[in-house]
């Protein structure tokens, strides 16, 4: 398994509602030990990408591999860390008993768990709250603990829909930095953003429309393709470019 | 399935309880509040029951002393005010239309040669006409029409008692006596039970799995090596305790302030409890699959409710159910459960005797789990 190149492949992958196409016929290479940042406007099938690749929808065609496995597969989800984008947390558990649910769901040692509980209270600076109940948190606090909560295992894959929404900007830094430290011990991460400087600080990024992926590329290549100065510009080039054909 | 995962959700589930005080009261005191408002409520410690007397009775004028005697007053001297409150009308049509306008629960009425007829009655015995009290009731409550026939019977008992002399008075009512009121709650505590522990589970196993699914918690569980089986594992095991512990405590107050009876081994009782649970929990999974929000899913509460509460047999016996709808009885799971538990507690049955019961559990524990697992499963 190591030795193959890709962390995610869809092959055509296209999930229909009815007659309405979220994802058309996606073929996506993400290699392994990479961060890779997927944009696109409300409604592009961000979301629907990340859900077919955890195996929660079917495909309507097509297909989708996980750290070389064909998707759904239960068992190689034990190497894959999903935050949701919407704060998916028990609301009756301390910040603490969340982390360590999902610690106990991956099957966990006793010691692994209190460990790497105490490491990533650390990294989303909630010690002193870690016995507080998280219907007490802020919103940006909730994030925080959801995004623990999908590392606490330590997996190889990360699929993180909107992480940095909500979170101010030092902690948004600060995120950053771990996610270029864990990348480099091997982990790959797919992300979802609306923020055009976090785009930046991917290594590839692609732009998804209505169900298309209509470019692909490392910042600077969509930089220098679109024959602009910003991402920002170049995004907004593809998308009228896009609506026209 | 892994134990371990299966347990982390069983769990999960206590912990959240335990933080959530809320629901842990509503676990733990609504029982004690239903079997109370039930218990005292269907007990038939009935009081301050308005009825009406109409006494035609003459009177017997005794040829011997030449003094006239009214056994029907003595009679009426001997019901017990606190328990019924006594009214006296001219007319037995009068009687009637107080009862039919709610504002009594029946009229005694004795007849003009009351005690005429009695005291022939007495001394020859070959005299064929009885001494007759007729008792018309408002049948629409049970336990009030019992307890006004059982008071007008005792104080002709009493009356008689003090006379020296059987009685040979009838009583004549349309509505025939069925059930001590003593024992009622002996019949009732097995019957709530059940009751408290499927509609409780229902309830918090829809509201938490309808949360499941909108807070993204379930997505979130399914994006693990956890599967859909050991959710609902998880599930069972943490609502069978909490059932069982349900049933600990009203078993508890049952003997203790109630003074019921156990005759039977109550460990049965309690696993067909645990059984019922997890009937109720994968229907509350399975109804929280139709529901889109938490509001939703309270409107299918009383589907579950109403059912239970009519047919099961909780409050009154099988037997007093029309039997045309009767077929409906064996559709409902508590139904079995009910009858098991009065099977041990009160008959002091063992599992050979009560089996079918145990069995219908079981299956019906097994298809909807299966159901239920399924309905996870699922994917859009
Ligand atoms: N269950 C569903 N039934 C019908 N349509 C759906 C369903 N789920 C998603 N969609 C549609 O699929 C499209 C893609 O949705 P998706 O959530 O993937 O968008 P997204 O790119 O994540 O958007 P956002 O940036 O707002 O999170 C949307 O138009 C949405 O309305
Ligand atoms: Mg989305």
């Amino acid at each position: 398994m190591e030795s193959l190149p890709y962390a995610i492949e869809t092959v055509n992958l296209t999930k229909r509602y009815g007659i309405f196409t979220a994802l058309s016929r996606l073929n996506l290479r993400v290699e392994k030990s990479v961060v890779y940042g997927l944009l696109g406007p409300n409604g592009a099938g961000k979301t629907t990408l990340i859900k077919l690749l955890l195996g929660l929808l079917k495909p309507t065609e097509g297909d989708a591999y996980v750290l070389g496995e064909r998707m759904p597969d239960k068992d190689i989800l034990s190497e894959v860390g999903y935050m949701p984008q919407d704060t998916a947390l028990y609301l009756n558990l301390t910040v603490r008993q969340n982390i360590e649910l999902y610690g106990e769901i991956f099957g966990l040692s006793k010691k692994r768990i209190t460990e790497r509980t105490e490491e990533l209270l650390g990294f989303i600076n909630l010690e002193k709250w870690k016995d507080e109940l998280v219907s007490n948190l802020s919103g940006g606090m909730k994030h925080r603990v959801s995004l623990a909560c999908s590392m606490v295992h330590s997996p190889q894959l990360l699929l993180l829909d909107e992480p940095t929404v909500g979170i101010d900007p030092e902690l948004r830094a600060s995120f950053w930095d771990y996610f270029g430290l864990i990348k480099e011990k091997g982990v790959t991460i797919l992300l979802t953003t609306h923020y055009m400087d976090e785009a930046a600080r991917c290594d590839k990024v692609g732009l998804l429309r209505q169900g298309n992926l209509i470019a692909e590329g490392t910042p600077e290549e969509i930089i220098r393709i679109s024959n602009t100065k910003s991402l920002e510009e170049a995004f907004l080039i593809f998308a009228k470019r896009n609506a026209r054909t | 399935m892994s134990v371990r995962r299966t347990l982390s959700i069983a769990r999960r589930t206590f912990r959240e309880l335990r933080n959530d005080k809320r629901t842990l009261a509503l676990m733990f005191v609504a029982p004690v509040i239903a079997m109370f408002v039930f218990g005292i409520a269907f007990s038939g410690d009935v009081r301050d029951v308005r009825v009406v007397v109409v006494n035609d009775d003459k009177g017997f004028r005794d040829p011997g002393t030449n003094i006239t005697v009214s056994i029907s007053k003595d009679i009426i001297s001997n019901l017990k005010d606190d328990i019924l409150t006594l009214e006296y009308v001219e007319d037995v049509e009068d009687g009637i239309h107080r009862v039919e306008n709610g504002e009594a629960y029946g009229v005694i009425i004795f007849p003009k040669h009351f005690t005429r007829d009695l005291y022939k009655r007495i001394r020859n015995p070959s005299f064929l006409k009885n001494a007759i009290i007729k008792v018309k009731l408002d049948k629409s409550n049970v336990n009030v029409a019992n307890a006004i026939i059982k008071n007008v019977s005792d104080a002709v008992i009493e009356t008689m008692r003090k006379a020296g002399s059987e009685s040979p008075i009838i009583l004549d009512t349309d509505n025939p006596i069925y059930g001590e009121n003593a024992e009622f709650m002996d019949f009732f505590v097995p019957g709530i039970m059940s009751y408290v522990v499927f509609f409780l589970t229902a309830l918090l196993t829809l509201i938490t799995f309808v949360g499941e699914r909108t807070s993204g918690n379930l997505e979130r569980l399914l994006s693990t090596p956890l599967k859909e089986a050991e959710i609902v594992f998880g599930y069972a095991i943490a609502f069978s305790i909490i059932g069982t512990l349900q049933t600990i405590i009203l078993l508890a107050i049952g003997i203790t302030v109630f003074n019921i009876m156990i005759v039977g081994n109550i460990i049965l009782a309690f696993v067909v409890i645990a059984l019922l649970a997890i009937v109720s929990l994968s229907l509350g999974i399975l109804l929280s699959s139709l529901a889109k929000r938490e509001a939703q899913a309270i409107q299918f509460l009383p589907f579950i409710v109403l059912p239970t509460f009519l047919l099961a047999g909780i409050f009154w016996p099988l037997e007093a159910i029309p039997s045309w709808i009767r077929p409906a009885s064996y559709l409902i799971p508590p139904t079995y459960s009910v009858n098991a538990c009065r099977s041990v507690m009160l008959r002091g049955w063992g599992l050979e005797k009560i089996w079918t019961d145990i069995a219908a559990l079981v299956g019906f524990a097994s298809v909807f789990l299966i159901a239920a697992i399924w309905s996870l499963k699922r994917k859009a």
